[in-house]
């Protein structure tokens, strides 16, 4: 369970230079897709943007089977196997898209991978408003291949908008960002502005 | 691949026109009809008599407790309730090795249902190395921890572990392992006598303090190959003419039905005869050992638990107390129908069972960890030539 007076949600259970996998620490729950999160270890700062999440059994050879009948379904199967609780796990991925030191945000892939079984935590709005002052990391999540990277965009810029409260002009710099980085596919870069325009 | 599949395979068919089809379905009929009509009491005293001189039975039976014939429906369980469970698993002692050791993981699982569900999955898992572990009796006997002996000292610890999940499983629970409770490799007349005491001690310890706990504790065995009830009509239907089966000519139809019931287990008998959820009437084992097991005698039924008929062993204290009788039937039967998979099997040991079972992965992994210390110790780490060739397979 979550500590209360903590504001970690996961553990790190794969590292790379360019992602890394937590597993989440509440069943079904994972941190929602595009939004910020971070790992601090060694006074580093390293900040991701949720790309992925899942929920299966973490043993290969045990695959979920259906579990309901006609009286017991949805959350009433947690209820009646209560095992499942612990035979199954929530994991998430995210792209490293910075880093900082101190006062100083840094938009490119930190030196060092973090440090594998440290625990993630999810940006605080200040976080996010001060890492999202710069775009020039959107570019990062290009090399995304769990999901498509266009939809991978428009989730984190609708998080970071929504995050910012609204900002209007951010969004709109944001948008110009994104077109710049499919300034030669009209196709994709479409994709991504339905993905964020505010009415949708 | 020197196997000669299409060698097999004409044997395999061979195999299968071999199991009795269709035809055998009317004497099954008749052999379950004949259970059903069973007089206990005639097979109390018959049993009674071959003690007293005539020919002894040759074969294990059950003796009823109360009836050989009554169907009873399961009661429903109480609305909260937990099932505390063990399994174990072994890496037993690798002869092609230098050093010995052997290791024992026992499976843990606490499964609470009702107003506040919970589950406690875990494993304990410990590496004998000592002379007193690797050898009973180290100084003077030095009987060698292996093989059967390994089995049984895993049984035991099973127990162990049982009793520990059982202690901090809320009440009521009951206590459920895998297998049988009748240790009956302890019976082998090759065995060290004081071995089995040993052992078999530890394991009436542990049913004591169930039973001081007010715990049931049963074991679950799915798809028994036991055929005591079997037996028990045999003897009903036997005329007693001849004294020994081999004589028995097979004249009468009650002569041949004893005869294809001989071919038979209980649970093709009980297949059909139960419905989901009923069990048999309680039946005491004759297992040899048993005379051994003081307040303990293991007692079993049969239960249809919804596509396989099971067998459930308890000792006479569960057995014989009707509150926890019914806690037992009901629960082992709410298990199967929580169940995901068909025919079901209770949830409680198969997570006991992923927690004890040590992958091939982690067999290596405890290798290479033996082979990294005596390594950084400055012990070389030799295994045999035999094995070595089987594990880099030149041609």
């Amino acid at each position: 369970m979550v500590d209360a007076n903590s504001d970690r949600i996961g553990e790190i259970i794969e590292t790379e230079s360019t992602r890394f996998v937590a597993e989440s620490l509440t069943l079904h729950r994972p941190p929602e897709l595009g939004s910020l999160v971070y790992v601090e270890s060694d006074g580093v700062c390293l900040y991701g943007a949720v790309c992925y999440g899942t929920t299966a059994s973490p043993d290969p050879g045990r695959r979920a089977v259906r579990r309901s009948t006609e009286g017991v379904y949805d959350e009433a199967i947690y209820r009646e196997h209560p095992q499942l609780q612990h035979t199954l796990r929530t994991e998430f991925a995210a792209r490293l898209v910075g880093w900082s030191t101190d006062e100083r945000i840094r938009h490119y892939l930190p030196p060092q991978p973090p440090a594998l079984h440290y625990s993630v935590r999810r940006c605080t709005q200040a976080q996010v408003i001060a890492f999202t002052e710069g775009l020039t990391y959107l570019r990062l999540l290009l090399n995304a291949d769990e999901i498509a990277p266009e939809q991978l965009l428009a989730a984190h810029i609708r998080s970071a908008y929504g995050a910012r409260g609204q900002d209007t002009d951010w969004l709109a710099r944001a948008a110009r960002e994104v077109a710049s980085l499919f300034k030669s596919d009209y196709e994709r870069l479409m994709t991504v502005l339905y993905g964020i325009e505010p009415a949708n | 691949m020197p196997l000669d599949i299409d060698k097999l395979y004409l044997q395999v068919q061979e195999m299968a026109s071999a199991i009795p089809a269709s035809a055998a379905r009317a004497q099954l009929a008749e052999a379950q009809r004949r259970l059903r009509q069973a007089d206990a009491d005639k097979l109390r005293k018959k049993l009674d008599e071959r003690e007293k001189g005539k020919p002894k039975i040759p074969w294990l039976v059950a003796e009823p407790v109360d009836t050989l014939s009554a169907i009873l429906p399961a009661p429903p369980p109480p609305a909260d309730f937990s099932v505390a469970a063990a399994d174990g698993s072994t890496i037993p002692p690798d002869r092609h090795s230098e050093v010995r050791f052997y290791v024992i993981n026992v499976g843990q699982t606490i499964l609470t249902y009702g107003s506040s569900p919970g589950a406690v999955l875990g494993a304990s898992g410990d590496l004998y190395h000592t002379e007193e572990e690797l050898f009973f009796d180290a100084g003077n006997k030095h009987i060698p921890i292996e093989g059967r002996r390994l089995g049984i000292r895993m049984s035991v610890e099973e127990m162990d572990g049982l009793l520990d999940a059982g202690c901090k499983a809320p009440s009521p629970a009951i206590a459920i392992c895998d297998g049988s409770l009748i240790l009956w490799q302890l019976q082998s007349k090759d065995e060290d006598q004081d071995f089995c005491t040993h052992y078999l001690e530890r394991f009436l310890h542990a049913l004591g303090a169930f039973r001081n706990m007010g715990i049931p504790v049963v074991s679950y065995i799915s798809y028994p190959g036991s055929g005591e009830v079997a037996n028990s009509l045999r003897l009903l239907l036997c005329d007693d003419t001849n004294r020994r089966c081999q004589d028995c000519p097979q004249d009468t139809s009650d002569q041949r039905l004893c005869r294809y019931i001989g071919g038979l287990r209980d649970r093709h008998l009980f297949q059909g005869l139960l419905n989901p959820g009923e069990r048999s009437d309680i039946l005491i084992s004759q297992s040899q050992i048993l005379e051994k097991y003081g307040d303990h005698k293991i007692q079993f039924f049969y239960t249809d638990v919804g596509g396989e008929i099971a067998r459930v062993e308890a000792p006479s204290w569960v057995m014989g107390d009707r509150e926890m009788l019914d806690l037992v039937h009901s629960v082992i039967y709410d298990q199967c129908q929580r169940s995901s998979q068909y025919p079901p099997y209770p949830p409680a040991l198969i997570e006991a069972h992923e927690q004890a079972v040590i992958s091939t992965g982690e067999r290596q992994m405890v290798e290479n960890l033996v082979e990294q210390v005596l390594a950084a110790q400055g012990h070389d780490y030799v295994r045999s030539a035999k094995d070595r060739s089987k594990r880099s397979r030149g041609v």
